[in-house]
């Protein structure tokens, strides 16, 4: 009210009483975010609550998932989404920086804004259709592909577990590549923002001590955008942890938990998507619910991650300017 | 000094004479032309930098100044729609047409921007990283061109205790002369300075021209500069630019007593620019 006081029109007091009400209206959209935030999470609390208090500590250690005698555990759907996600991120990252990398520093201007737009438009697509492409088109050709990688990869001592089982094509592999291609955009997006207000001073320093492109971008632009290059990360690792309708596709839904990565998996999201119909008693649908309940506690945790380290960098520009 | 201003116009730009009294020309600037897509940034520019001396470029906001100094290592490149005409002849290579890899270039050429411009990363590495792309030394060696590098640029005493600190902890006469101390370790033969002094106070000001003093025993130096007395106080010889043409070059004396350019006296006695 301090703010709109120097008014002193005859129209003033009306207009302040609409400005009072207005500023109210709008306080309390959002205040309405926050409640349903909260609301979600105590309804998620209350709802999982008996699956939470029969099993304890134990339902997140526990590879047990059998509705017929009404015994579960979330272990084999953490690692599937956790695992999912990372081997999404794995490709995402060096991909995305690339693609940042060549928009910011390479590409003509011309190619410039195409290039952007494309990657951008990769976020467009609706989920289910990544789905279905990865189920109908990604998965054979990839089924192909996995028996060269059982011979090679599957080879590799200590690691080589992890590549070796049936050539189906679907699985963990496959969610989390189909999953990869779906979080570029938005690391791209973030890591290419930031490579582009580097201060052209610093690059062409590096560049005017005969450091190459690359070598710019290792040690120079990197390093100075590294916080934000992260919060970007943990941005697309948390769209990757909540996916569900493209994994629930591909990942093979198979609850138990396997070494390797060829073989079905399910994730968190994936579970919920396939059994929640069919969660017919009390206790089945409970534990459902805790797990999505340690769904919003994993990705909350993440984001809220990711926005520390972007407010970090927004703080770090301020200083600058 | 005996020899007259070398005078450079349009008129007799396109041809270079041997000059007198200027010793061994470094850099042989011949009929240079620049372009910023359609804009015609330098007009036929033609002029010879002697080595082991500090030769000033001066002129008002626009006239061309960095965008010449920028040719030296042909920074201009990384930008797609800039481009230079003409011959830049350093040691007897023309560099914009040498199909060497630009790098090589550059290793010889060092340059200081108008604000410091410190990498993320600590003050021992801001100068390893540039000796580091040239040549495979251990540790040890490393530290010793570090330590000779900062000691050039007349810091070594002020960062001794804190190489490991990053760069952008230090105060701005400081970043600078790190800086300096970064490009002078990769072991140049030019250093190009782009107004070194803009975002510096007096003290830091006074420190780095001292510096460029010291500098000219072993390099050639060439400095962008907005501030007249500057180029008097620091260099040998000064050019004068305008709307993308020199005007005038000559020592530095003769160019600030007795400009034979009505332009470059007007410009020195602070009637426009």
């Amino acid at each position: 009210m301090k703010v709109t006081a120097p008014r002193s029109a005859p129209a003033g007091a009306s207009r302040l009483s609409l400005d009072v009400l207005f500023r109210k209206f709008t306080g309390a959209i959002a205040l309405l975010v926050t409640l349903s935030l909260a609301g979600i999470l105590i309804a998620l609390t209350r709802e999982s609550w008996p699956a939470l208090h029969r099993f304890g500590w134990h339902f997140l250690i526990s590879t047990a998932w059998d509705p017929v005698s009404d015994d579960y555990g979330a272990l084999v759907f953490i690692v599937g989404t956790v695992v999912s996600s990372v081997i999404a991120l794995l490709l995402a990252i060096p991909v995305s920086f690339g693609i940042a990398l060549f928009i910011s520093e390479m590409a003509p201007r011309w190619l410039r804004e195409p290039v952007s737009a494309a990657v951008e438009l990769l976020a467009a697509i609706p989920s289910i259709i990544y789905g279905m492409w990865g189920l109908l088109v990604f998965a054979p050709w990839f089924g192909n592909l996995e028996p060269w990688i059982n011979d090679h990869l599957g080879a590799i001592p200590w690691i080589g577990a992890l590549f070796q089982g049936p050539p189906m094509g679907i699985g963990m592999l496959a969610a989390g590549i189909v999953l990869g291609v779906m979080i570029i955009p938005f690391i791209a997006a973030i890591m290419r923002d930031v490579f582009l207000v580097t201060p052209q001073a610093l690059k062409e320093s590096a560049y005017a001590m005969g450091a190459t492109t690359w070598e710019v971008a290792r040690y120079v632009i990197l390093p100075y955008t590294r916080t934000a290059v992260t919060g970007g990360i943990f941005l697309g690792l948390g769209r990757a942890l909540g996916e569900t309708m493209a994994v629930t596709f591909i990942i093979g839904n198979a609850n138990n938990l396997s070494a390797s990565l060829l073989m079905p998996g399910s994730s968190i999201a994936s579970v919920i998507a396939n059994e929640f119909t069919e969660a017919t008693t009390h206790l089945y649908k409970s534990a459902l619910l805790a797990l999505g309940l340690i769904l919003f506690v994993i990705t909350f945790a993440v984001l809220v991650l990711a926005k520390l380290l972007l407010l970090r960098l927004d703080r770090m520009e301020g200083r600058r300017a | 000094m005996s020899a007259t201003p070398r005078i450079h116009t349009r008129s007799e730009s396109s041809e270079t004479v041997a000059v007198s009294g200027i010793g061994a020309v470094k850099v042989d600037v011949r009929a240079l032309n620049f372009y910023y897509g359609r804009f015609h940034a330098l007009k036929n520019v033609s002029i010879e930098i002697p080595e082991r001396q500090v030769t000033a470029f001066i002129g008002p906001s626009g006239c061309g100044k960095s965008t010449l100094l920028r040719t030296f290592n042909r920074m201009f490149e990384i930008y797609p729609d800039q481009r230079a005409e003409g011959q830049i002849v350093v040691d007897g290579e023309d560099i914009l047409k040498s199909r060497r890899d630009v790098a090589l270039i550059r290793a010889r050429i060092g340059m200081v921007f108008q604000k410091p411009t410190p990498f993320p990363m600590s003050i021992h590495e801001n100068i390893a990283f540039g000796i580091r792309l040239y040549e495979k030394l251990s540790k040890a060696e490393i530290a010793v061109r570090v330590e000779s590098a900062l000691t050039r640029a007349a810091l070594w005493d002020e960062v001794k205790d804190k190489l490991q600190q990053t760069g952008t902890s230090l105060s701005g006469g400081q970043q600078q002369r790190l800086c300096i101390a970064r490009a002078v370790a990769i072991r140049p033969e030019i250093i190009l300075l782009d107004e070194p002094c803009s975002a510096l106070d007096p003290i830091s000001t006074a420190k780095v021209e001292e510096l460029i003093e010291e500098l000219k025993n072993d390099y050639t130096v060439v400095i962008v500069t907005h501030n007249m007395q500057q180029a008097a106080r620091v260099s040998d010889r000064t050019a004068f630019m305008y709307m993308g043409e020199l005007v005038e070059y000559g020592p530095t004396e003769g160019i600030f007593t007795k400009p034979s350019k009505k332009q470059t006296e007007d410009y020195i006695t602070g009637r426009f620019g």
